[in-house]
């Protein structure tokens, strides 16, 4: 077991050693000069050198290369070109909402998903696979962030049933973050749900009509444990070993979704730093993403050397 | 050799008359047969005239405000009503569509540009080129795609081109993939080497057979893509990280939708409405050509499901109806019957198929065949011939879309035919149990073994965790594994073929049932485990008298193990006779053939005899007659 | 099936002391470990002569073959033909040993590309080894396909429209359209019904007495290479335990692994398998060795 976690943890080494480098390297793919691109209108020689000195931009490339480094092992990852504050702070602070977010989304896909899946995949064909397939693919053309619009829509403005803006942090209200976490939620959470239960259904089906299915069956092994007991475990491990790139997906699509609730998190942190030019935090912020990324996949790798005995390395 | 039949009888699509010589003329006639994708094409190409109509079709200049009609709901000047700048919403609609339509194709464009090429390197060489260049690819795809769109925006700015490329290289990793997996898949096809063979350079092989078939998992893909690009493409315009607000897009109509929802609510539907039917009218759409390209439709027989089912009902009715008594059963079988001794005593088994068009078909006709205490009863036949069809009749383990249509099953006595599953459930294991002829797969792979094992132990015979595990450990030695214990843990890929098949059988053999079914248990294995495994069928039979139905396509077998054998053609039993009459004297032609033509009976000089030309042409006249004399009945 | 021998002096193929390996993909650190599938394993083939090779998985068996057709690299030993050592050939056989020495494999379906007619598999082959002239192409093709037993209408047939023994024959006509010396059988028949591996295996014999070609045919059926082998060699975990003839081979095996094999093998009457069954008992009683890898 501890092998395993080891292994994985040696994998990612040189992926994070990758990605800091081409995040580095990121500032000097923009045309022109960064300076320039801040300043905007206001840009002249001596405005964008002036600027360019202020924020260690004409220091020569290794020199900033080591820097960089030194900074990442201290835990700074850069500080933001507007505010002044460390990146990692602005991340810290932004990091709950975001995380609660994902967290309801993924709850709502796994359950919805998994139901519908093996809804459909324990009796393939049948009118209730037809219906629970046609139902995932409708739910997977619809954008998260028309759901949370219309959601918003019906139950915030027009019945009032919901708060418009949603987020309350659990630290000061639970009932009340709980609440607000309803409707985003539900959003985020149905296209998951339907990649879930796509993969679930072939799962299941695939499961149901493997030979061990009749070995059992043929010791007398009733259906429904059949199904429960031993299709289900062996449907989980395709369905796990996609589960990263769901919450990838999910991570993305949040970005919209905290948009429409208005939601203080990472993503309306990265889009606001975007358009207002303040690279060091898209900088920083796409490190931390990343790294956040791969340590989720590392904890998913692990449950699923668990979960599927053939993968552990011997 | 030959396999048994699958679990699921999978009909083959009914030809439509007429022959495509070429390729596409097959692929656009399978698609036509769908009736969802052909409505997704028809609206992909709607949204396409009016992309390139836009001018013609819009009322309005999108960017063109009317300060007088700001917000307006729907009215007959403007039909989708205005937003806050009193912009026609029905124009921008329309204009929006060639945004969308040429993003999206530009983005699967750039993403099939770099990424074919990259997998294409990758697979070739193998080597450092893969490991290195997957790394890459892995974690590209690991990202949130958004982030790497706000990552080039960021940098590059934001105009249409950029917004392509960066969606592109979204999509890049999935192409690398994907065309790495084709590349991997052929180079290992056994014609690549039948090719080298044959003198062909490798390259040239290779290039000549993948390109080929990447051009249908590209397009596939590329119409998948097309969806997810367009999403993503809404989500960033919708985000402002898309194009300049000044263009109409969908996304950004619908940012506009968000703000205004209090007063305006009916800026949100015909944006969204139209980005769920464009993404879903491309998914359809990518999927069937999907189904088409790889000429897999997996036509589950639901048809004949039900079918069989009231036939079922038909034939249990009809069964009850006649009263059955008790106690022997006259008939027409040859066997002997052995009365207080039989195990199992099948009488007149038919079991029917449902066929595409709606009629049915017997696969097997008025079989009967008894297995006594402690016989080894050997059902002899080739692919195709029924035998195993029979066996899951007796099992009660029928594929959907069969089903029993007549003849009786008694089980020590117990009719079985007919009976409800619930019931079966608790006959078998306790009084028959079967194994099956792959062992790897005949155990799930995600349990341990000891978990399996215990399975019947404590399901029929009532034992707790310990005690079960006890008796597992006693089961397993004796049908051989060492360290028994140690082994109830492992994974049954932990096990060799035929260490698993003896899994297979303890299992089997755990609640003393009196009938084991043996389907094709060792035509998997090699020649020297097969003799173990069938030695140790052997012994368990010597040491605990259970009866056993031995189903094998091999003449070897039956001679090496069986008491009697009965022979299995076309859906008949031809003959049945204790196994020395069988093999010195056969009274069937089929059966005489069959002996004729094994290699191992042959001469050493000479040629072999094989069965077909006239003779086959005779065996099947035979069966003929029997089936026209039936239905004459 | 015993046809006249060339008793020429040199032998067709001389294999000697050939070993072979496979490479396992390298770990975390790229370390390259090679896994001995053949070890030092030598025998002859002579003109006009089949060989039976036979085995069971894992054997290395197949290996041996692919090593013969340079498809894999061996680590050791050679391999002369006609006289010449191709083991030094480097990467890529010289194209006259692809001329006369040809393969046919197991899985009839897998060998033919399924986009491709039947006769384009023939056609490609002639067309690489020079032959440029289209009609000759076509006559030449026609020919093979008539010496296999089959017809015209098949040409135009592409492979999955073809039962499987049907298959196997358009495999047999591109290993042969050339005329080869040597064709490696590959388990040519195991996938076959067993009415069809008799007629493949009658088409085989016909076709050496006619064309003096040699086999070395790979089965893990010893009775199937009991009909068809003036030799036979037992190749057991890499090593060949024993080469005879097939008389000596079926009623005087010397290596123990040979005995076993016979023994388990199923006969084909029931007469004596008490004795059979018993035996084999006495050996597993009296073997220390661990028969089966856990």
């Amino acid at each position: 077991m501890l092998k395993l976690i080891l292994y994985r943890l040696a994998l990612a080494v040189p992926q994070l050693l990758l990605l800091s480098f081409l995040v580095f390297t990121l500032t000097y793919m923009v045309p022109g000069s960064p300076a320039a691109a801040i300043l905007g209108v206001a840009a002249n020689p001596e405005s964008i050198a002036r600027l360019e000195q202020q924020l260690g931009l004409d220091r020569p490339f290794f020199e900033r290369l080591i820097e960089y480094y030194a900074g990442l092992f201290r835990g700074d990852f850069g500080t933001s070109f507007v505010s002044g504050r460390p990146v990692l702070e602005l991340f810290a602070e932004r990091l709950p909402a975001t995380v609660s977010l994902i967290a309801g989304g993924l709850l709502v896909s796994i359950v919805l998903g998994l139901a519908l899946g093996i809804i459909g995949g324990t009796k393939p064909g049948s009118f209730r696979d037809r219906a629970s397939t046609a139902f995932s693919s409708v739910s997977m053309s619809l954008p998260e962030f028309w759901i949370g619009i219309i959601l918003l829509l019906i139950f915030a403005v027009q019945l009032g049933v919901f708060p418009v803006v949603s987020y309350v942090p659990f630290a000061v209200d639970p009932i009340g973050w709980m609440r607000g976490l309803i409707l985003p939620s539900i959003a985020l959470g149905i296209g998951g749900a339907a990649l879930i239960a796509r993969q679930t259904r072939t799962a299941m089906a695939v499961s149901m009509s493997s030979r061990y299915v009749d070995s059992l069956t043929a010791v007398g092994v009733p259906r429904q444990r059949v199904v429960l007991r031993y299709g289900l475990k062996n449907a989980l491990v395709p369905v796990l070993a996609s589960t990263g790139l769901t919450i990838s997906i999910m991570l993305g699509a949040s970005f919209s979704v905290e948009k429409v609730f208005a939601f203080p998190g990472i993503g309306a942190l990265m889009l606001r730093s975007v358009t207002g030019k303040d690279f060091a935090v898209v900088q920083g912020g796409v490190l931390l993403i990343a790294i956040m990324v791969i340590l989720v996949n590392l904890i998913l790798d692990v449950s699923y050397g668990l979960l599927n005995p053939k993968s552990r390395p011997s | 050799m030959s396999e048994t039949t699958t679990t699921a009888i999978t009909l083959s699509e009914p030809d439509d008359g007429r022959r495509h010589t070429t390729n596409l003329g097959r692929i656009v006639s399978r698609m036509r047969r769908q009736p969802g994708t052909i409505v997704a094409g028809a609206f992909i190409l709607f949204l396409a005239t009016v992309a390139l109509l836009a001018p013609v079709v819009a009322p309005y200049d999108p960017t063109q405000v009317f300060l007088d009609n700001v917000l307006e709901p729907p009215s007959a000047q403007f039909l989708l009503g205005t937003d806050d700048l009193g912009r026609d919403q029905l124009s921008r609609l329309i204009y929006g569509s060639q945004i969308v339509l040429l993003v999206a194709l530009g983005a699967v464009i750039i993403a099939a540009v770099i990424g074919v090429p990259l997998g294409l390197v990758f697979g070739f060489n193998g080597g450092w080129w893969d490991r290195i260049g997957m790394r890459f690819v892995d974690m590209a795809q690991a990202l949130p795609g958004m982030l790497i769109g706000i990552t080039v925006v960021a940098i590059l700015g934001r105009n249409i081109v950029i917004l392509m490329f960066a969606i592109g290289l979204i999509g890049a990793s999935l192409f690398a993939r994907m065309t790495r997996a084709v590349v991997l898949v052929e180079r290992n096809k056994l014609y690549v080497e039948a090719a080298e063979v044959a003198g062909l350079p490798r390259r040239q092989i290779i290039f000549g057979q993948i390109l080929p078939n990447l051009v249908g998992p590209i397009v596939t893909q590329g119409s998948v893509f097309l969806g997810s690009a367009i999403m993503i493409e809404s989500a960033m315009s919708f985000l402002g990280i898309g194009l300049p607000s000044e263009i109409p897009t969908w996304g950004a109509m619908l940012s506009l939708a968000l703000d205004n929802q209090a007063v305006a609510p009916h800026l949100t539907w015909p944006p969204g409405i139209a980005i769920v039917l464009t993404v879903l009218a491309f998914s359809v759409f990518g999927d069937g050509l999907n189904d088409a390209l790889t000429g897999e439709r997996k036509r589950l027989p639901r048809l004949g499901l039900r079918l069989a089912q009231a036939e079922e009902e038909r034939a249990a009715r009809a069964a009850t109806s006649v009263s059955t008594a008790p106690g022997a059963v006259t008939g027409t079988a040859t066997a002997v019957v052995h009365g207080d001794d039989a195990v199992l005593v099948t009488h007149d088994v038919s079991v029917a198929l449902a066929m595409p068009d709606r009629s049915q078909t017997r696969i097997v006709k008025n079989a009967s065949l008894t297995v006594a205490k402690g016989e080894i009863v050997g059902l002899l036949g080739e692919s195709g011939s029924g035998k195993s069809t029979f066996a899951r009749a007796v099992l009660g383990m029928l594929p959907p879309g069969t089903w029993l249509a007549s003849g009786s099953i008694r089980l020590l006595g117990e009719e079985l035919a007919h009976r409800q599953e619930r019931e079966l459930s608790h006959v078998r294991g306790t009084r028959m149990a079967a194994v099956f002829q792959d062992p790897m797969n005949a155990l799930s792979p995600v349990h341990t073994v000891g978990m399996q094992l215990t399975e019947p132990l404590r399901l029929h015979k009532g034992m707790n965790r310990t005690q079960a595990r006890t008796r597992a450990v006693e089961l397993l030695e004796r049908v051989g594994v060492r360290n028994a214990l140690a082994r109830l843990d492992d994974y049954p890929h932990q096990f060799s073929g035929g260490m698993a098949q003896r899994v297979a059988i303890a299992m089997a053999l755990a609640a003393d049932p009196e009938l084991l079914i043996a389907d094709e248990a060792t035509s998997a294995l090699d020649v020297t485990t097969q003799a173990q495994v069938l030695d140790l069928i052997l012994d368990l039979r010597d040491e605990y008298g259970m009866g056993v139905l031995m189903i094998t396509h091999s003449l070897g077998v039956v001679a090496e193990t069986c008491d009697r054998a009965a022979v299995m053609y076309r859906g008949r039993i031809v003959e049945d006779s204790p196994v020395a009459t069988l093999f010195s004297e056969p009274r069937h032609l089929y059966t005489r053939s069959l002996l004729d033509a094994n290699p191992a009976n042959a001469e050493t000089s000479g040629r072999l005899v094989t069965i077909d030309g006239d003779l086959r042409v005779e065996i099947d006249g035979l069966i003929d007659q029997l089936d026209a004399e039936e239905d004459a009945r | 099936m015993t046809g006249d021998l060339h008793t020429s002096a040199t032998p067709l193929l001389d294999v000697r002391s050939l070993s072979v390996g496979y490479e396992l993909p390298a770990g975390l650190l790229g370390r390259r470990k090679v896994v001995p599938a053949v070890e030092d394993v030598s025998f002859t083939i002579s003109h006009g002569e089949t060989l039976g090779f036979v085995g069971e998985s894992g054997s290395g068996k197949s290996t041996v073959g692919k090593a013969i057709l340079r498809l894999v690299p061996p680590l050791a030993g050679h391999i002369v033909f006609d006289g010449r050592d191709v083991a030094d050939d480097g990467a890529r056989a010289p194209l006259s040993y692809r001329r006369d020495v040809q393969a046919v494999f197991q899985d009839p379906a897998a060998s033919l590309n399924p986009r491709q007619l039947a006769s384009h598999a023939i056609e490609t082959t002639l067309r690489r080894h020079g032959v440029t002239d289209r009609i000759e192409i076509r006559s030449r093709t026609l020919e093979a396909f008539e010496m296999v037993g089959l017809t015209r209408d098949h040409l135009q047939r592409f492979p999955n429209e073809l039962s499987g023994g049907q298959q196997q024959r358009v495999a047999i006509a591109r290993a042969l359209v050339l005329q080869p010396r040597l064709v490696v059988c590959d388990e040519a028949v195991s996938a076959l019904d067993l009415s069809t591996q008799g007629q493949i295996i009658n088409l085989l014999g016909d076709l050496q007495a006619a064309t003096g070609v040699s086999y070395l045919f790979i089965a893990h059926d010893l009775g199937l290479v009991r009909h068809i082998a003036h030799r036979v060699g037992v190749m057991s975990a890499g090593s060949l335990v024993e080469l005879a003839s097939t008389e000596q081979i079926f009623d005087a095996p010397q290596h123990p692994y040979t005995r076993r094999l016979l023994g388990a093998t199923p006969s084909s009457h029931p007469d004596g398998r008490d004795e059979r069954r018993a035996r084999r008992q006495a050996f597993r009683d009296a073997s220390s060795v661990v028969l089966e890898a856990p």
